[in-house]
C-alpha cells in the first residue's frame, strides 16, 4: 500500500480502545487519526473525516453501531466489534461482514485488516453491504426506536412518538409530536418491523399510529380519509386495503 | 371456593337423587302403614325433605367462613348453635304456614309434627355441618395438591432459569476483554480483576447449594461485581450505598440483587455518556429488610418496555420462597428507575 489507511476507533470502553490503540500502534498500513467514545461522536467524525477504516464497537450507549450506519453519509471499511451479541453475530453472518469478537488476538485483529485491504486493492462494493445490514433485523422483534439525522443534529426517536410516516420516493418523512425527520429507509422497512398493533399501512405511502387516529371520515364511496390527532387535523387517503386493516385492528 | 352444590352437577345430582328416595320412601311408609291421609304425608315429606335441603345447602356458607383451624372451639360452636336456631326457626315457620290452611280440628297429625320438627331441624344441621366439613375439607385438600405440583413445576423452571441467567455472557466477554487489555496496560491491575472475576464467579456457583445468605455476603459480592465493571466503565459509574449497620445480619436469598444491578448498569450506565449513580439504600423495619436501587437513566434514548426477565425471575422467586406476592416493586420516576425489594425476616432485627 503506497498510503496508510487512516483509521477511527470508535468504542466506548476506554480499556478496549487502548488495547486497540496497542495492537494498532506498529502496523505499517494504518495511521489512527481518532477514537470516539459514542455513536454520536462516531457519525460525526466519519462524515466529516471520512476514513478508510472503522473499528466500530455495536453496543455503545445513545446509538448502536448498526443505528450508525443508517446515519453515515460517507461509508468506510467496518471491522465491527463486538463482546456477545446474538443478533449481530447473526447479522454478520448472513452479510460477510468483517468482525472481532471480544476479546481478540491481535493475529486475529491483523487477518480481518488484511481482508480490508483486500477489499479496498480490488474495488469491492461494501457500502451496498452495510445498507442491507443496517436493514436486516434478526427474528421477529419489533424496533422500538429510529434515529434520524438533520443536518447535523442526531435524535432518537421512541416508535411511540411517531404520529405517521410518509412515502417520498426513495425516503420516507417521519412526523412527530416535535416535527418532521427525512429517513433512508423504504416503506415496506417500516411496515414489517414496526408493531402492526400500534402502526397500520393505510395507504401505499402512509403508516399511521393507531392511537394518534382520531376519526375515519367516508368522502366519496368506497373512499376514506383518516383525520388525525392533532391540531391542524391532518387528512391522510386510506385505500381499500388500508381499511380493512383499520377495521381488523380496531375491531368496528 | 364455590358452593359444592351450584359448582359441580353430579353432586347436586346426588343431593337431589338421594332426598328423592328418602321422601319417596317417607310417603310409603306414611301412607301404607300408618294410613295418614296422603295429602298430610304429602305436606310433611315436602316441609321435611324438599324444603329443609332447599334451605340446608345454605349451611355451606357458615362453614365456608368458619374455618376449623382458624377460629376457636368455643366461637365455633356459639356460631353454630346460632346459625342452627335461626335456620330451625326459618324452617319451622315456613313449615307451619304452608301447614296453616290444612290444619283441621278432626287431625292433629300436621300440628303434632311441629315440636319434632325442631328436634330434627337442630339434628339436621349437625349432620349438614359434617357433610359440608367433609367436603370442603376433600376440596382444599384437591386443590392443595394441585397447588403444590404447580409450585414444584414453577420451582424447578425457576431454577433453571436462574441457572441460565446466573453470568451475563455479556458481562463476561466484555470483563475478559477489559482483563485482555490490561494485561497490556497494567499487569497488576489485570491480575487483580482475575482474581475479583474468579471470586464473583465462585459466589454465583455457589447460588446452587444454598438458597439463603447474610446480606453483608450478598452486598459483598454485589460490590465485588460493581468493582468489575467499574473497571470497564471508569468514571461513568458511580455506586452509592447507604445501609443501616443493622441490617448486615439479616438473610437474604442468595444472587437476588445482582440481576438488578446488572439491569442498573444496563439500562443506566451503558446507555448514556454521562455519568450515571447507583444508590443502595437498605433499611431494616420490624422483620422487614427493605432495599431500594435506585439509578439514573436517560428517558430520551431507551423506552423500557415493561418487565425483562431478570425483574420476573427475582419476582418468581421471592414469590415461591416467601409465599407472598409483591415484594418487589418497580417504580419509574421518568429520569431515575427505582426498584424497591422488601425481605421478610424470621426476627425483628436490631
Amino acid at each position: 500500500m503506497s498510503e496508510k489507511l487512516q483509521t477511527l476507533i470508535i468504542e466506548d470502553e476506554e480499556l478496549a480502545r487502548n488495547l486497540l490503540r496497542s495492537y494498532l500502534k506498529d502496523h505499517p498500513d494504518i495511521e489512527v487519526i481518532g477514537e470516539c467514545e459514542n455513536g454520536f461522536d462516531g457519525v460525526k467524525a466519519i462524515n466529516e473525516k471520512k476514513p478508510d477504516l472503522v473499528f466500530l464497537d455495536i453496543q455503545m450507549p445513545k446509538i448502536t453501531g448498526f443505528e450508525m450506519i443508517e446515519l453515515l453519509d460517507y461509508k468506510p471499511q467496518i471491522i465491527f466489534t463486538t463482546a456477545y451479541d446474538q443478533y449481530a453475530l447473526k447479522a454478520f453472518e448472513l452479510n460477510a461482514v468483517d468482525y472481532l469478537l471480544k476479546p481478540f488476538s491481535k493475529e486475529r485483529m491483523l487477518a480481518a485488516i488484511e481482508k480490508v485491504i483486500h477489499h479496498i486493492q480490488h474495488e469491492e462494493n461494501t457500502a451496498e453491504k452495510l445498507d442491507e445490514l443496517s436493514n436486516f433485523r434478526p427474528g421477529d422483534e419489533f424496533i422500538d426506536r429510529v434515529v434520524v439525522k438533520d443536518r447535523h443534529k442526531i435524535h432518537i426517536i421512541t416508535v411511540d412518538k411517531i404520529r405517521y410516516i410518509e412515502s417520498l420516493d426513495d425516503y420516507v418523512m417521519i412526523y412527530t409530536q416535535d416535527g418532521r425527520h427525512m429517513k433512508q429507509k423504504t416503506m415496506k422497512y417500516f411496515e414489517t418491523y414496526l408493531d402492526p398493533k400500534n402502526f397500520i399501512r393505510i395507504h401505499r405511502s402512509y403508516i399511521v399510529q393507531v392511537d394518534n387516529i382520531a376519526e375515519i371520515q367516508q368522502y366519496e364511496k368506497e373512499s376514506y380519509v383518516v383525520i388525525l390527532k392533532d391540531k391542524d387535523k391532518t387528512k391522510l387517503k386510506v385505500s381499500k386495503t388500508g381499511y380493512k386493516k383499520i377495521k381488523e385492528v380496531l375491531h368496528f | 371456593m364455590k358452593h359444592p352444590l351450584t359448582n359441580n352437577l353430579r353432586l347436586l345430582l346426588s343431593y337431589v337423587l338421594f332426598w328423592t328416595v328418602i321422601a319417596t320412601i317417607n310417603i310409603i311408609l306414611q301412607v301404607f302403614w300408618y294410613n295418614v291421609p296422603l295429602t298430610f304425608s304429602l305436606l310433611d315429606t315436602g316441609t321435611s325433605y324438599v324444603l329443609y335441603p332447599l334451605l340446608g345447602s345454605s349451611i355451606w356458607y357458615s362453614i365456608r367462613y368458619n374455618s376449623l383451624e382458624e377460629v376457636s372451639v368455643g366461637r365455633l360452636l356459639l356460631f353454630h348453635l346460632i346459625a342452627a336456631s335461626i335456620l330451625c326457626a326459618i324452617w319451622v315457620y315456613l313449615s307451619y304456614a304452608i301447614y296453616k290452611p290444612f290444619i283441621t280440628k278432626e287431625s292433629h297429625f300436621l300440628e303434632d309434627g311441629i315440636p319434632k320438627k325442631i328436634f330434627a331441624g337442630y339434628l339436621m344441621y349437625a349432620i349438614y355441618l359434617i357433610f359440608f366439613y367433609a367436603v370442603n375439607y376433600y376440596q382444599s385438600l384437591k386443590e392443595k395438591i394441585k397447588k403444590e405440583v404447580e409450585y414444584k413445576t414453577l420451582l424447578r423452571e425457576a431454577e433453571l432459569q436462574a441457572l441460565k441467567s446466573q453470568i451475563n455472557p455479556h458481562f463476561l466477554f466484555n470483563s475478559l476483554n477489559s482483563i485482555s487489555a490490561l494485561t497490556v496496560s497494567n499487569p497488576e491491575m489485570a491480575q487483580e480483576m482475575v482474581i475479583n472475576l474468579s471470586t464473583f464467579m465462585r459466589y454465583s456457583l455457589l447460588h446452587n447449594q444454598k438458597e439463603m445468605v447474610t446480606f453483608s455476603k450478598e452486598l459483598e459480592n454485589i460490590k465485588l461485581y460493581l468493582g468489575i465493571e467499574k473497571v470497564r466503565f471508569g468514571e461513568k459509574l458511580n455506586a452509592e450505598f447507604e445501609i443501616d449497620s443493622h441490617c448486615m445480619e439479616a438473610e437474604i436469598p442468595n444472587m437476588i440483587l445482582q440481576p438488578l444491578f446488572e439491569n442498573a448498569i444496563k439500562y443506566g450506565v451503558y446507555e448514556t455518556t454521562e455519568q450515571v449513580t447507583i444508590k443502595t439504600i437498605c433499611k431494616c423495619e420490624g422483620n422487614l429488610l427493605r432495599i431500594s436501587i435506585v439509578n439514573d437513566y436517560d428517558a430520551c434514548s431507551i423506552k423500557r418496555k415493561g418487565e425483562g426477565i431478570g425483574l420476573r425471575n427475582i419476582r418468581q422467586r421471592m414469590e415461591i420462597i416467601y409465599n407472598q406476592p409483591d415484594l418487589i416493586s418497580v417504580i419509574d420516576h421518568k429520569t431515575s428507575f427505582e426498584v424497591q425489594l422488601i425481605i421478610p425476616q424470621k426476627q425483628a432485627m436490631s
